[in-house]
């Protein structure tokens, strides 16, 4: 299968999540919520099928071996949670608010160097690699959309605290206790995930990968301490909020160096 | 063939008036036959709610009609009644089915209403082609009103938009834990209307115990001494208070004290009373949200805007489907 292809099939997927985002604010700004976000960010799942599936016969392995396959694969775990638990929460606005956070992982993808153009076939694959990095992206998925919950909880929170509650964004979004449900759900699914990633990762050929576990088993720890002072302790809407995003955001960052 | 239609409403006339010539429901179709059999009176529908009382008749001349109704219902002078005929007569229906003639603009309880006088009238074979076609009509017209406009979005009062927003912080009410602090009128208005939307616990607390047991028995809840509120406050939701206390009686040290407890979960606290009963510093702890009684009215009155603002798309919509219908007798 051509190059040209698989890069197709990205561009396409990315333009559909932008234009499922663009068309969700949109009727937001109208007052209301556009129930096509959901088929729009389907369409864009089908071309993150596309482009992985291509990816991964070019590779002879899972598609997860440069920082653009990482971020296509993040984007597609993302969508992949997002079509299970929007819909199944009725979480509205839940679409509209993680289209941008695709756009922006394939965008970066689609930076001419971030994707290996001539990606090179691996020899042999291990099987404990490949779950460690599946089962960690994935993972990051369920993170991802729990960071993004986090930030339709503080839009929320802010506009009941002030009392600016005329917009059609207040009336659409789902109510607080929802949103700091799903939060904590995703958060318990991501924490799992990268668990069983975690202990792949050890189990795996571990040549030059030491500082990588290290930062790997410290994102488990924070995660895991998040989680457990939430559940037992209970933390309020918005300190869970905040940290469940600044987490995702530092950790993304420190994987993207190690 | 001509339509017409007599009634009075709560603008056009006091409760004393309109209460003499309210019809039970259940009376209704009776009485749109009982019509029917008037000489000049070939179709009719009897309208009657706490608002308002109108007569929807068809009839080969319209003013004989009329004349005919008034001699059965003796309607006295002309002070308080108002006539519609042809097309303004099927135009006031279709804003009646649609919440524009109601007190508050754009309820949608009247719509339920339009319907059984109809189908009462309906079954009593006081109906026929004019007054079917119309108000099968005037129910396509409501639906569209309220689908096609936002003249039903927002609650108008202020227990109304306190349940908007317990929904907004809880979702379904469903388990929602409420404790009412002071049993006056206004918190009993808006633990009632919390309750009606699934708030299965209420506790009353009042200075005067038996006042709060009285209340309390009528919402099904259960009556708290005025010195242990405090401890219930940790399993609450919602807190609504309104006491006549010269001083704030909710302080942040009473919040502060049971947030471990609470796990800091959402607190919804509503200050109804004048003056305030929540030290306003209450809502800077990140997990409460606090909305007093001007904070309520205010989005109550900009509901009421909005809704007034849509009348003339809700006008439009009405016109095009009277366009469509084309009725006999309009």
């Amino acid at each position: 299968m051509g190059r040209g292809v698989h890069l197709g099939y990205l561009l396409i997927s990315t333009l559909l999540a932008a234009i499922g985002g663009a068309v969700g604010m949109r009727a937001l700004r109208h007052g209301h919520r556009s129930r096509a976000t959901v088929l729009w960010m389907a369409g864009a799942f089908l071309g993150q099928i596309g482009f992985l599936a291509i990816r991964g016969e070019m590779r002879g392995a899972c598609p997860l071996m440069d920082t653009g396959e990482v971020l296509v694969f993040l984007a597609w775990s993302l969508t992949l949670i997002y079509l299970f638990v929007g819909p199944t929460y009725r979480l509205s606005l839940l679409g509209v608010f993680s289209a941008p956070v695709v756009v922006v992982f394939q965008g970066i993808a689609l930076v001419p160097g971030v994707l290996d153009p001539n990606p090179e076939r691996v020899l042999s694959t291990d099987a404990w690699r490949e779950t460690h990095a599946a089962m960690s992206v994935l993972g990051y998925g369920a993170l991802a959309l729990a960071a993004v919950s986090s930030v339709m909880f503080l839009v929320l929170d802010r506009q009941l605290k002030e009392h600016h509650l005329g917009s059609g964004l207040f009336r659409n979004l789902p109510p607080v206790r929802e949103l700091l449900v799903s939060g904590r759900r995703l958060l318990w699914l991501g924490w799992a995930m990268l668990t069983v990633g975690v202990v792949a990762g050890f189990l795996m050929k571990s040549e030059g990968a030491a500082a990588h576990l290290a930062a790997a088993v410290v994102v488990w720890v924070a995660y895991a301490l998040l989680v457990g002072v939430a559940q037992f302790r209970g933390l309020t809407g918005r300190r869970f909020s905040l940290l469940t995003v600044l987490l995702f955001l530092v950790s993304l960052s420190v994987f993207a160096f190690v | 063939m001509e339509l017409v239609c007599l009634g009075l409403n709560h603008r056009s006339a006091p409760v004393e008036v309109r209460e003499r010539f309210a019809i039970p429901p259940t009376r209704l179709g009776e009485k749109a036959r009982e019509l029917i059999d008037a000489p000049g009176i070939e179709e009719s529908v009897v309208l009657s709610t706490c608002n308002r009382t109108e007569f929807y008749l068809a009839g080969e001349s319209g003013e004989e009609a009329i004349r005919a109704l008034r001699q059965m219902v003796d309607t006295g002078g002309n002070e308080h009644w108002y006539e519609k005929h042809r097309i303004d007569a099927a135009r006031h229906l279709c804003q009646v089915a649609g919440g524009l003639d109601s007190m508050v603009l754009g309820e949608t309880e009247i719509f339920g209403q339009v319907k059984d006088a109809y189908r009462r009238a309906h079954a009593a074979g006081a109906t026929s082609g004019v007054l079917n076609r119309l108000f099968q009509r005037a129910f396509g017209v409501g639906k569209k009103v309220r689908t096609e406009t936002t003249i039903q979005e927002g609650a108008t009062s202020v227990a109304g938009s306190a349940v908007e927003l317990a929904e907004k912080i809880f979702g379904r009410l469903k388990g929602c834990r409420v404790i009412v602090i002071g049993a006056g009128e206004m918190s009993r208005q808006t633990a009632q209307a919390l309750v009606s939307r699934g708030a299965s616990t209420v506790f009353v607390t009042n200075r005067s115990f038996e006042r709060a047991e009285a209340l309390a028995d009528e919402m099904g809840g259960r009556a708290v001494r005025y010195d242990d509120w405090q401890a219930t406050l940790a399993g609450v939701d919602v807190v609504i208070s309104s006491t006549a206390a010269p001083h704030a009686v909710v302080k942040p040290f009473h919040v502060e004290a049971v947030r471990r407890v609470r796990k800091f979960r959402p607190l919804f606290l509503i200050d109804i009373a004048v003056p305030r009963d929540i030290d306003p510093e209450v809502g800077d702890i990140d997990e409460v949200y606090l909305y007093d009684i001007d904070t309520l009215e205010q989005l109550a009155a900009e509901a009421r805007g909005r809704r007034e603002q849509q009348i003339e798309q809700c006008a439009q919509i009405i016109d095009a489907e009277l366009v469509k219908l084309n009725l006999p007798g309009t």
